[in-house]
């Protein structure tokens, strides 16, 4: 028997290299996923490792351990040094350019730098400083040239708590009149440092914070000091690294230590405390490599409906050569054994070659990520651990085995009568039983009610509940829907079918050939449903989130972009600093940008409750205005003798619309007598998002003489290239020595499209890997029905059908095949990412529900061009075929 | 009836007009140096128009090929064949298509009709293959004349195999062809199916002036036809007017004797005129 299986393994070898080869991308996919989890927690370890440099033991504390615990470490016999570890971080200006910098401070001994000089020195002095070479190159700086580094300090005094003082401090906290506060107020102190050093972090030890500069000692220690509210903190560390005296006992000096310190302290070697460190960075678990599983998982599952769906066209094509052996004297079970051997032959070599693939990626990744120097050391050969081995090996193979059951059922059900009867051309298949239609119809209906339920929890604000409901609603009734799909999959094919049969003869054959094996065209349509339903729920999902989020965005925020030197005064009382002309025009020349209007700003006063209440106001044209906010109810009115009020500031004081406000120029920190003449304006109550008041600038003008233009308003041309036009528009005002806010509508939704759309993109990655293998499913299934009807394609040739005709006939049944399970699964997945959508965001407020027209249109052109591509190579083998093959009778 | 076995066949095709078919020193090798096979040696022969031919002779005898290189299913070596006046030996693929769609018809052993379409469409698809509109009336006729009136909604499975085969010599008439080729219609068939079969084609023949060519090794279908032509090692070997089963198996005897010994035969042939050519 096991010869007889090899021997028809060997017939079939095409038909079963294709199955495999879904198999084969399946596991490749498993051992990638496990290998790669193994490498980016070597990563995570070594980085990790490399900030404590040749340090031999790490003393550390969950409690902190005090400069005299240090110094207790220092005096351990057998330690030659210690250091605390300290990483700190501070904002660096140089010309216009400012960055935030992570910095360390010098190291006692050689032996902690985690870093390399490049040129230069190590700063050995106060007003020294050392800078990663990329960062120095960023900001323009040679060695010797001087940077400023930006600090807080704790400045005591400024009893009353007024918010009038504001020449160079900036209020981080607004405390209200009254309530007990600590006197005194965090100062930002501006250093200046020399550039003694650059470095380089060849083990990348500071990679994932982009790089640490490097601040004697002396400085970072005064800095950290004073940067505290009185009693607030005292100095303690984390963890302290050891260097050991030549010839000390490692373990004699971890004991020693130990001792010497009290409470939770614990003493690890360098490479101890860095797995440990690395064990908690990933909490313990392997989140990513779960989740990446789980695509793994359902690239699995869609491999195993392929090679089901294989091996029950390969039973039905040697029903004769099971009923001659039937025949012969083999029993039932022999039949069903040889298929599943077949199967388990199968699984085996498939999953070797998968295993061998799967490294072969990782490494070919690691090979390429190496050489492209990421700033992180990567391992230059793969790991391979015999969970990476052994586990793909067995899922891949008990997955083809358990696809294989039910044909090695159908081969028990050949009957020895077969062998006898003249070999017809394949008959239409009935259709499947009661009980998975019973099974089908409540997982259907009892996921879709648990859905709707999720929906309204959603709605109702509990939003995890909502969230848990529609997805096991979901995963219910979408498990209906495969089970079902025997009953309905091909009724759809039919349908669109006779849509088709309009478009002539060759439609109408292709459409009659999917029909003429329902089980079979809806497990091929299945396999891809499958993948394209995930594929399009994320991208309505992340649309969905999109659209949501910009309509609140769009409420919040009156216009796309808002460039400005005071962007973050809201409230006023500062002195206006004006905004170039010339950044004016730079931001018009920005691609993307449809208009600029400029706006002036000055401080006011109105009275309000008896007060006089400090105010920021803007003068901006009306007309430009109107023609570039999102929301035009935001400045409906503005005209001379009007003053647009924000609505949160007309909540907050009670203005309602045609309250007359008197704006009178308010004292500033460089003008203590402002010029100009109050006036008396008729409010207006608006959607108008922020503090400041907005008036025409002749108006502001008026009230107060020789106000500049301190902000530009900017309208893009089409606000969803946001994530484009705004880093275009930073970058080229990053030239400008005078620090510009860009703030915005279109800032924040840059930003947040650029975080779904690569969570987005990776999920989609993930799940092209089980679409591909769908789409080998439809060509063997079509190469399959090729052999099949070899004889009724010859009868087509021999009655008029030309070769082109035929390969005609093929293409749109794979086209078909795959449409129709691409269109299906779009449907599926826009109703399932619109359930998902509203039942995860209802929290958020409104849920705009939309549908990603552009991912389906490229999901349903893949899916359509696969399709035709399927149908190439059993096109070819069909047309071969002469018409002389229909007479032939065997 | 006349039953003049080993008519000779006359060197020129007969004067009532240009024949259906027509082949011409038609030859087809098979393999090649010493293996080489004449499944077809030379072959002179005429099918005339309205008539229904038989092609007879034992296996191998080459009476498939030269049906197969007629209807231009298969490529000649040398020679020349030709369906009333377009040598189709030298047409390429599409053209060869557009032939059996317009020009040709076939009826199988085996009747190949499509599982998936019901017996009218099955009749009906040569017409849809060449984008054509069904002849209504001609439909009808067939239809009636066939006697399939009741079973056209059926489908294939639904059917019996003389059905089957109705179905299929429907399919083969529809677009009015100027030959059809039946392969051993009644070879699937009971003797009673296999009967009415050939009935119908002869009614074709007699009733709606088709030209029907038909191969087969059965003398009592042979007897059905206008003409038999007897077929052997690749070579005209025969060829009688209004057969009946007796004349036909008188001519397959000879033929028998033949095949022992060709040179024997060949020389002692009772008219010594056999309609083997060099």
């Amino acid at each position: 028997m096991v010869r007889l299986t090899l021997a028809q393994m060997r017939r079939s070898i095409g038909r079963l290299s294709a199955a495999g080869i879904a198999i084969l991308i399946g596991t490749a996919f498993l051992t990638a996923t496990l290998l790669a989890g193994n490498v980016i927690n070597r990563i995570t370890t070594d980085s990790i490792a490399a900030q404590f440099a040749d340090s031999d033991l790490v003393v550390a504390s969950s409690a902190g351990i005090d400069e005299a615990g240090l110094a207790e470490i220092r005096r351990t016999e057998g330690v030659e040094a210690a250091d605390p570890q300290v990483l700190r971080a501070f904002e660096l200006v140089s010309g216009g350019k400012r960055t935030y910098q992570v910095v360390v401070p010098t190291a006692s001994d050689p032996r902690f730098e985690a870093q390399e000089l490049v040129e230069g020195a190590m700063p050995s002095r106060p007003g020294e400083i050392a800078l990663p070479s990329d960062v120095a190159e960023r900001l323009g700086l040679g060695l010797g040239d001087s940077v400023t580094v930006v600090r807080m300090v704790w400045t005591p005094g400024a009893e009353d708590g007024a918010t009038a003082d504001a020449s160079e401090t900036t209020p981080t906290d607004e405390t209200a009149p009254g309530e007990e506060t600590p006197a005194g107020t965090y100062v930002d102190t501006n250093e200046e440092l020399i550039l003694v050093g650059t470095l380089d972090d060849p083990m990348g030890a500071y990679a994932q914070v982009g790089g640490a500069g490097v601040l004697s000692n002396e400085d970072l220690t005064a800095w950290e000091a004073e940067s505290y509210a009185p009693g607030e903190s005292t100095t303690a560390y984390g963890a302290v690294l050891v260097a050991l005296a030549p010839g000390a006992d490692l373990e004699a000096v971890r004991s020693s230590v130990t001792g010497s310190l009290a409470g939770d302290t614990e003493v690890w070697t360098s490479a101890e405390y860095a797995k440990e460190q690395a064990a908690q960075m990933t909490g313990g678990e392997d989140v990513f490599t779960y989740v990446i599983l789980t695509f793994a998982a359902i690239a699995l599952l869609v491999a195993a409906l392929v090679i089901a769906n294989t091996f029950q066209v390969l039973v039905a094509q040697r029903t004769r050569t099971l009923a001659l052996l039937r025949c012969v004297g083999a029993d039932r079970k022999q039949l069903a054994r040889s298929v599943l051997l077949e199967a388990m032959i199968l699984g085996v070599v498939a999953s070797v070659a998968g295993i061998v693939f799967g490294i072969g990626l990782v490494q070919l990744a690691l090979t390429v990520a190496g050489s492209m120097d990421l700033g992180i050391p990567l391992p230059s050969l793969v790991q391979v651990t015999p969970v990476a081995l052994l586990v793909p090996l067995l899922v891949g193979t008990v997955v083809t085995l358990v696809a294989s059951f039910s044909p090695a059922r159908a081969a028990t059900r050949v009957a020895p009568l077969a062998a006898l009867r003249p070999s017809d051309a394949p008959t239409l298949a009935s259709g499947a039983g009661r009980v998975r239609l019973a099974i089908s119809s409540i997982l259907v209906v009892g996921g879709a009610g648990l859905l709707v339920m999720g929906v309204l929890l959603g709605q109702q604000g509990s939003a995890e509940a909502g969230l848990l409901a529609s997805t096991a609603g979901g995963a219910a009734s979408f498990v209906g829907v495969l089970v079902g799909a025997i009953f309905w999959l091909p009724k759809v094919v039919s349908l669109v079918g006779k849509v088709l049969t309009g478009s002539g003869s060759t439609a109408k054959l292709a459409a009659a050939n999917t029909l003429r094996n329902p089980r079979r065209t809806a497990a091929t349509s299945t396999a891809l449903l499958i993948g394209v339903t995930l594929v399009a729920m994320m991208s309505t999902g992340a649309v969905s989130a999109r659209m949501s989020m910009n309509d609140e965005l769009d409420g919040r925020y009156p216009v796309d972009v808002s460039l400005a030197t005071d962007g973050y005064d809201e409230y006023g009382g500062n002195q206006p600093v004006a905004l170039p002309q010339s950044t004016i025009g730079t931001a018009e020349k920005v691609e993307g940008v449809e208009s600029v209007v400029p706006l002036t700003a000055t401080s006011v006063t109105v009275a309000l409750d008896g007060d006089d209440i400090t105010f920021l106001a803007r003068g901006v044209d009306p007309d430009g205005a109107a023609a570039l906010v999102r929301d035009k109810a935001a400045v409906e009115g503005l005209a001379p003798g009007t003053v647009v009020v924000p609505a949160g500031v007309a909540e907050d004081w009670g203005i309602s619309s045609g309250d007359e406000l008197v704006l009178t120029a308010a004292e500033l920190p460089e003008d203590a007598n402002p010029q100009g003449t109050p006036a008396t304006l008729e409010a207006l109550v608006t959607p108008m998002g922020g503090r400041a008041l907005l008036v025409t600038p002749q108006t502001l003008e008026g009230v107060a003489t020789g106000t500049p233009v301190t902000s530009a308003w900017v309208g893009l041309a089409d606000v969803n290239d946001a994530a484009s036009v705004v880093p275009a528009l930073q970058d080229a005002l990053a030239e400008s020595d005078l620090p510009i806010d860009v703030t915005g509508a279109a800032v924040e939704r840059a930003m947040y499209q650029k975080v779904v759309d690569t969570i987005l993109g990776v999920i989609v990655g993930l799940l092209a890997v089980a679409v591909v293998i769908a789409l080998i499913g439809v060509a063997n299934t079509l190469s399959l029905s090729v052999i099949e009807r070899r004889r009724e394609s010859a009868t087509l040739r021999a009655i008029g059908l030309s070769r082109s005709q035929l390969r005609w006939m093929l293409a749109i049944e794979g086209m078909l095949i795959a449409g129709v399970g691409a269109v299906l699964g779009i449907v599926l997945g826009v109703l399932y990412g619109w359930a998902g959508a509203s039942s995860a965001l209802a929290v958020m407020g409104d849920v705009t529900l939309a549908v990603p027209w552009r991912d389906v249109a490229l999901v349903l052109v893949v899916a359509l061009v696969a399709g035709l591509l399927a149908s190439v190579i059993p096109g070819r083998a069909a047309a071969r075929t002469s018409p002389v093959e229909a007479l032939a009778v065997d | 009836m006349d039953t003049t076995v080993y008519q000779p066949i006359p060197g020129t095709p007969p004067a009532q007009g240009t024949p259906a078919v027509r082949a011409r020193s038609l030859t087809k090798l098979y393999g090649k140096g010493e293996a080489t096979v004449r499944a077809l040696d030379g072959v002179d022969v005429d099918f005339e128009k309205g008539a229904f031919t038989a092609i007879m002779g034992p296996s191998g005898s080459g009476k498939s090929t030269l049906m197969h290189l007629l209807a231009g299913l298969d490529t000649a070596s040398s020679g020349q064949g030709f369906i009333g006046d377009t040598e189709i030996t030298a047409l390429g693929d599409n053209e060869l298509t557009r032939l059996r769609r317009d020009r040709v018809g076939f009826v199988f052993q085996s009747f190949n009709l499509l599982p998936m379409f019901t017996a009218e469409q099955n009749i009906t698809l040569p017409i849809e293959l060449a984008s054509g509109t069904v002849d209504k009336e001609w439909l009808a006729t067939l239809v009636q004349t066939l006697g399939l009136g009741a079973r056209l909604t059926h489908r294939p499975s639904e059917l019996s195999g003389g059905q089957q085969q109705r179905v299929a010599i429907a399919r083969a008439l529809i677009a009015k062809p100027e030959v059809v080729f039946a392969d051993e219609p009644t070879g699937n068939l009971d003797s009673r199916s296999g009967a009415e079969v050939l009935s119908f084609l002869r009614r074709s023949v007699r009733e709606l002036g088709r030209t029907i060519i038909m191969v087969t090794h059965d003398p009592t279908a042979a007897a059905y036809a206008d003409r038999v032509i007897l077929i052997a090692d690749g070579r005209i070997a025969g060829d009688i007017d209004d057969p009946t089963p007796e004349s036909v198996l008188a001519g397959l005897d000879a033929l028998r004797t033949l095949e022992g010994d060709p040179a024997d035969a060949l020389a002692a042939g009772p008219t010594g005129s056999t309609a083997v050519r060099a």
